[in-house]
């Protein structure tokens, strides 16, 4: 009785029917490929578990640089399922990057960016963004010495940009070295502006993907099966992959429990043998190309100038490749997106090697 | 192509498991009981999890024999029953 009266207090004043016959409505390619289109979705369940689990999180974290470390360790070893959930919101946090990567070189290989895409592909190019930095930013808050040597690194990489370089090392650190003010910092953006720009960005991103529907490879065009209904089929499909992804998330955080090195130690000299988290591999191997001076340049400016030309190149994609917009093959843009994977996945692998 | 691609991913997720995160002096204080009742439970959570992923299927298939009879769609100008 009660749940009727809500119904009906909510259908007087909101038209849940045009909900409901957008969702029958709603269809979704069917074609060879069609198990790219899971992976945006996966990433938005990670995305929720990573919002639910540090919510959890924040209301014991102290950010300071005198209180962060033993707050954590707290976390880990005081609280009541404390351990568990700050597993969850690590394994959550390595998934949801690596949901993401795959999701980007699906859209890539599948060049779902082209027109009247474009603007897809430039958000969920800042979502990469964003989460990278999510990652970034969260990690250093456990300030341990491996977190504090990589923020060290990671913001001097960022110092080496031509031009905006120093500025944009100074905004990040607070001042000329990583310390308290980092911290602060880094704090503020992981759980106030980066939430923001990301919901912003997301919703965004699924109203884009509403209007233009999924998008459809050339070589699929032609060799497509019946359409199928977004709800119950998609829906009920969507439902398994997450199921599994929730049970293989437990599964890491209870097997292997996030752990915690020792207190950074601003005035210590850096470890050696330190290695980014993984999704930066590929960037510290990439940097270590380069010699310390090319024509009496500096090695590492170039370096991140070439990395940041290869980023750029990857995002204006879908504005140069002119031919899958007009409907033709362009190989040389396939050629270019396995180049962008094989040589992602090979530098992460040696820089795990090395 | 998707062969490879296939690879790609697995191993592009198999990643973070590959890279450690780190030395761990710190690590939860489970006793070999709690540790048992915590693979018990995460025993009985994947049975949960196979549970409903069985019954899913299910509906899932019973979703596609009715729309296979075509009786999932609207009749147009089906008569109202007051």
């Amino acid at each position: 009785m009660i749940c009727r009266r809500c119904r009906d207090w909510i259908t007087e004043r909101y038209d849940v029917d045009a909900l409901r016959r957008l969702l029958r409505t709603k269809y979704v390619p069917s074609h060879r490929y069609e198990i790219s289109y899971f992976t945006g979705g996966l990433t938005l369940f990670l995305f929720v578990v990573q919002f639910l689990t540090g919510m959890g999180l924040a209301l014991y974290y102290v950010p300071h640089s005198e209180h962060a470390y033993k707050s954590i360790v707290d976390i880990m070893t005081k609280l009541r399922m404390g351990w568990f959930f700050r597993s969850l919101h690590h394994w959550g946090a390595q998934l949801a990057i690596a949901s993401l990567f795959v999701h980007f070189f699906a859209n890539l290989l599948l060049k779902a960016y082209r027109k009247p895409r474009e603007l897809l592909w430039v958000t969920g190019f800042i979502m990469i963004t964003v989460l990278v930095f999510f990652g970034l930013s969260g990690y250093f808050l456990i300030w341990d010495e491996r977190a504090f040597t990589a923020i060290r690194v990671a913001t001097g990489g960022a110092g080496s940009l031509p031009l905006i370089g120093a500025p944009v090392k100074i905004f990040l650190r607070g001042g000329i070295d990583v310390t308290q003010e980092t911290l602060t910092r880094f704090y503020a953006f992981h759980v106030s502006v980066l939430p923001m720009i990301s919901l912003v960005i997301i919703g965004l991103h699924v109203l884009l993907v509403q209007v233009h529907g999924m998008s459809v490879p050339l070589s699929q065009k032609n060799r497509q099966k019946e359409a199928q209904p977004f709800f119950p089929n998609v829906f009920y499909k969507d439902l398994i992959v997450w199921l599994l992804c929730a049970g293989v998330l437990v599964t890491l955080a209870v097997v292997f429990p996030a752990a915690i090195g020792t207190k950074a130690d601003p005035m210590a000299p850096a470890p050696e043998n330190i290695k980014p988290e993984w999704y930066f591999l590929f960037l510290f191997q990439t940097l270590k190309l380069f010699p310390g001076e090319i024509a009496g340049l500096n090695g590492e400016m170039i370096a991140v100038t070439v990395i940041s030309l290869g980023v750029l190149f990857a995002f204006l994609m879908p504005f140069f490749d002119r031919r899958s917009s007009a409907g033709r093959p362009s190989p040389v843009f396939t050629y270019a997106a396995v180049f962008y994977l094989v040589y992602f996945v090979v530098m992460t692998v040696i820089g795990f090697l090395n | 192509m998707m062969c490879i691609f296939s690879a790609a991913c697995i191993l592009l997720l198999a990643l973070p498991l590959l890279c450690p995160a780190g030395q761990a002096p710190f690590e939860p204080a489970l006793s070999p009981y709690d540790r048992h009742i915590l693979y018990q439970a995460l025993v009985l959570f994947w049975i949960g999890i196979i549970g409903l992923i069985v019954i899913i299927v299910m509906k899932l298939k019973e979703a596609k024999r009715t729309q296979g009879m075509g009786v999932h769609q609207d009749e147009e100008n089906a008569p109202f029953l007051d």
